[in-house]
Parts: C-alpha cells; structure tokens; sequence
C-alpha cells in the first residue's frame, strides 16, 4: 500500500544523482554546517574582526572560557533557572489544562483569563515581579514560569477539548464513567498536543531565561552576554551565543525523540486517513 | 424497579407469554437545535418487540431515525415518550449491550487485544481474564496473528472485525449495529456478511443491525422493520422466509430473496419520490 509520504520523498531523491540518494541526513547537516561556517568566516573578513570574530577565533575564545570556568558555571547557572521555572510550568499548566478540559465549567470560566494572560507581553511584568521578588534566582524563575505556562497550559487544554467524540461515544457505550473515559480516551489522545505545547514552552523559556538574566542581577549566560557586548569583547561573545543555540537544539530534540516515541501510532494513523 | 406495575398500554395483552428480549413502546423523539433553528422530529411513535435469538434489521432512507432508535435501545439517548425495555428493565451502556459504529472507533495507541480488552473494562474480570477472553474472540474473528499489532496496521474490513469481537467479548444479549458494513468495499462487505452469519449462528441473541441495503437486510435477518421518515416511524415488518444457515450457499437466487428485493425496492422507492424535488428523478414532465 504506497502512501503519500513515501511516494513523496523517492520522487525528491529521483532528482539526485545516484551516489547521493544514499546520504543520510547526519551528512547533509554536516554539509549545511560547513557552509554557514564558511558564511560566518567571509562575513568576518569583509566586516572587519572588531565586529564579527572568526569562527577560528570564536574557537578559540570558546576554548579558554571553557578551561578558565567561565562558561561552565555560567551555563550551570542557567540551566539551574531555566530547569526550575521550566518544570514548575510543566507541573502547573498540565494539570490545570487537563482539569479546565475535563470538567467542561471550569475551563469555560478560565479560558478568558488564560487567553488574556497569554496575549500580554511577559515582560511587562518584570518590574513587578523585580518589586516582589528582588533580583536573585526567584526572580529569574518567575520569569521562565510566566514564559513557559502559557503554551503548555493552552496546547494542554485545546488537546483534551479536541478529543475525538466518536471515541468518547464507544466507551461510553461499553459502560466506562466519565473518569475511565477521561483516563482511556482524553489523556492518551492529548498526549501529542501536551508534548508539543511542552516543546513550544521550552522555547519561549530559554528566551526568558535571557531576559531574566538581562533584566534582573546580570548571571549565568545571559550576564555574560551582557558583560561580553557591552564591552566589545566579540569573540566571547559569539560563544554565548552559539552556547545558547547548542541547549535549544538539545532540548527540543529531545522533546522531538519523545514524539516520535507517540509517532509509532499517531502520526501513522493521521498519514493513512 | 416493579415493571411489572407497568399500566395495561396496547400492548399489555401480551405480557403472560414469555416477556420479548427487547420492547420497544410507543417512543418518540424530537431534536431541539440550540441555535433556535427549528425542532427535528426523528422518531414519532415507534412500537417494536423482538424476540430473543432473532435478527432483525432496521431499513430505511435516510432522516428516518433508525440511529436514534438504535442510540436509544443501549441507554445512551433517553425516549422523550414512550420506553425501550432490554430484558424488562431500561437499557443502560455496558458489557450487556454491544455496539457496531460505522466507523470503526478503535484507539490508535492501543493494540488490537488491548482495543478488544477495552470493552470487557467494565465487567469485573480479572486482567488475565480479560487477556484470555480478548484472545479468544480474535481467534474466533480470525485475527489471532494481528493481537499485537496496532490499528493503522489493518485493512479496514480487519478493522470493523476487531470491533466486532470488542463488542461480541463481553458476551451480551443484544448486540447493535449501525451501518456498520457501509464504509467497507462491496467485496469485503459480502465477506462481513458471511461471517457475522456465521458468528451468530455459534451463539445466537438478539442482533439489531440498521443499514440502507435492502440486499443486506435480507441475507441477514429474520425480520426486516422498515422504517419512513419525516418523522421517522415504522411502516412495515417483514418476515424473511429464507432457510438458514445462510452463509455457505448464495441466497441471492432465490425466488424469496429477488420477490423480497423487488418489493422492498419498491417501497423504498416510493418513500424517497415522495420527499424528492418535483422533476428530479426525470419523470415525463421534467424540462428538455
């Protein structure tokens, strides 16, 4: 039974010559790899150094922070916030998103609020939050919570809401109660929603875990970025910088690995109606 | 509850001979939209008994209300007059009603033992129990060798099968179906067919199937209850004099099967011309 997807995918490789149809994907990242850093290092040259380091340079600078300790802590540091206001998000907004979804009444009044929540700037409220909290840790992890409850509490909520009704109907009709129903169909069938609004939070709470270090008492990566721009140290830098794309891709590949996990069922289902 | 103090109706008379498997008595049922369009009549005054180990099927067009009657004889939708009485008491959802849906309504995260463990979930049986039974009733609807696969794996004749045996493995009384063939392909849905002829003659019960085939209807049952709609009621019971077991020769032939057919057609027919557009159907007086 061809599906769509495969059909798809060997018309793209017809295209390629024949030694090439067997790359895998690693390879192809490799060659994207190569090619920025070669962007970057021409950049680098017609910019002029003071602006934009060499990725040699980078290397370098990536190498001594790293052996001095800098780099380390600061990122420790960082994790240590975003970790904490990250699971504190995932501990509240999946449990209120699947309560607000399961009993119709609640989620009817709450969802005003959330959707209002949502729509505000977060940042607006860090000088409320530098007022109640100060500027330590607790502070930081507010900020991260405010970031990443949003998008996990809504794709939570909107999961268990879509859930398929004629699924509903079948256990009802083998005699499950409300609760078995809300055990055996809801949750497993939002499961795929909450992971993506899991994937959607950690994204937006490494971007509040910059601002929070920028905003409140400047540490961890975000300090060093700080620190290291405003005085023009760009070697240093762009390795912040680079740390902080190496832990957003991490992060969300392993959130992709455990979809794909779900995929063995779910995705197959979607593809083949 | 005394059902027994049931107050002498129509059909009360009949209530010292053996009480039917199940009775449905003077039911009807108006929709009421929410959005103020206006209220939809989908039963009116429907009377049915049917007796236990008989199969009967519910045919008609469509808007004649057959699903709603069905959704009624499990419990999930109450009658706004009238009852539905399973074994004398109201139907309530559970292992001693099996339901059929069109669309086979299987949980993509659960194999297909463990999508057929879900309909004996609330019937008290241990897990090993539940295991063995699940088995059992695959084997019998030959999917032994798919027990551990997952439902996108499977044709969807495969898949209404496992319905089947999640909806026959709490052993019920009645089983209900719903068009549950119409989505299959015409081969696939003769073979359906034959089995479930088969199956039900292992182990007999009431079966109720709704379907729009007259040809289905007739090679299955032993009464055709044919319904009209606009509002839906019953027009007519039928008996279907063809000898059983059916599923190992061709009925098709039959001089009782093709009279049946012509006459079925006939009043189908009629029932769908009268609610059609003047002129759709090109009779004389159509333009050009």
């Amino acid at each position: 039974m061809p599906d769509g997807a495969t059909r798809q995918s060997s018309a793209a490789r017809a295209l390629l010559p024949a030694g090439l149809k067997a790359a895998p994907v690693w390879l192809w990242r490799l060659v994207v790899l190569a090619a920025l850093l070669l962007l970057w290092w021409a950049v680098a040259v017609f910019v002029g150094r003071n602006f934009v380091p060499t990725p040699q340079a980078t290397a370098l600078a990536a190498l001594r922070l790293i052996e001095n300790g800098t780099l380390p802590n600061a990122t420790a540091q960082s994790l240590a916030v975003f970790f904490t206001g990250y699971g504190l998000a995932a501990a509240v907004a999946i449990p209120l998103g699947l309560l607000m979804g399961g009993f119709r009444p609640l989620g009817a009044t709450l969802d005003v609020f959330v959707n209002a929540l949502a729509a505000t700037p977060r940042v607006a409220f860090i000088p409320l939050i530098i007022v109640f909290l100060g500027l330590g840790f607790e502070a930081k992890v507010t900020i991260i919570f405010l970031g990443a409850v949003m998008p996990i509490l809504i794709n939570t909520y909107t999961g268990v809401l879509s859930s398929d009704g004629e699924l509903v109907e079948m256990a009802r009709s083998t005699g499950a109660g409300d609760l078995a129903i809300f055990r055996k169909i809801m949750l497993p069938g939002s499961l795929r929603s909450i992971v993506a609004g899991l994937r959607l939070g950690a994204g937006i709470g490494l971007i509040s875990t910059v601002v929070a270090e920028l905003y409140t008492s400047v540490r961890g990566l975000g300090g060093l970025l700080a620190t290291y721009g405003n005085t023009f140290q760009m070697d240093n830098y762009f390795v912040v910088v680079l740390a902080f794309a190496a832990i957003g891709a991490l992060v969300t590949q392993g959130l992709r690995m455990a979809e794909s996990r779900m995929d063995r069922w779910q995705y197959q289902e979607e593809r083949a109606s | 509850m005394a059902y027994d103090a049931r107050p002498e109706g129509p059909l009360g008379g009949a209530r010292d001979v053996a009480p039917p498997a199940l009775r449905v008595a003077g039911v009807s049922k108006t929709f009421r939209p929410r959005d103020g369009r206006d209220p939809f009549t989908a039963l009116s005054d429907v009377s049915l008994d049917v007796s236990d180990n008989t199969f009967v099927s519910i045919l008609g067009p469509s808007g004649c209300g057959k699903t709603t009657l069905l959704r009624m004889m499990n419990g999930l939708l109450a009658p706004d007059n009238g009852e539905v009485l399973l074994g004398g008491k109201p139907p309530r959802p559970g292992p001693d009603v099996g339901f059929v849906f069109q669309s086979f309504r299987l949980l993509p995260w659960r194999t297909i033992r463990g999508n057929v463990e879900l309909g004996l979930e609330e019937t008290g049986l241990s897990r090993a129990e539940r295991r063995e039974r699940a088995l059992r009733y695959l084997a019998l609807v030959g999917l032994s060798r798919f027990a551990e696969s997952y439902p996108h794996e499977l044709s969807g004749g495969m898949k209404q099968r496992v319905a089947l045996a999640r909806a026959l493995a709490p052993e019920p009384s009645v089983l209900l179906m719903d068009e549950p063939f119409a989505s299959l392909d015409a081969q696939t849905r003769e073979l359906m067919q034959m089995e479930l002829l088969r199956l039900w003659e292992r182990r007999r019960g009431v079966v109720v199937f709704v379907t729009h085939s007259v040809d289905e209807a007739i090679v299955l049952s032993d009464r055709i209850v044919l319904m009209r709609s606009h509002p839906g009621r019953i027009a007519e019971v039928l008996d279907v004099d063809l000898p059983r077991p059916r599923w190992d020769t061709d009925v098709h032939t039959r001089r009782e099967f093709v009279e049946l057919r012509h006459y079925l057609w006939e009043q189908i027919k009629a029932m769908v011309l009268a609610s059609a557009e003047p002129g759709l159907f090109g009779s004389g007086d159509a333009p050009g």
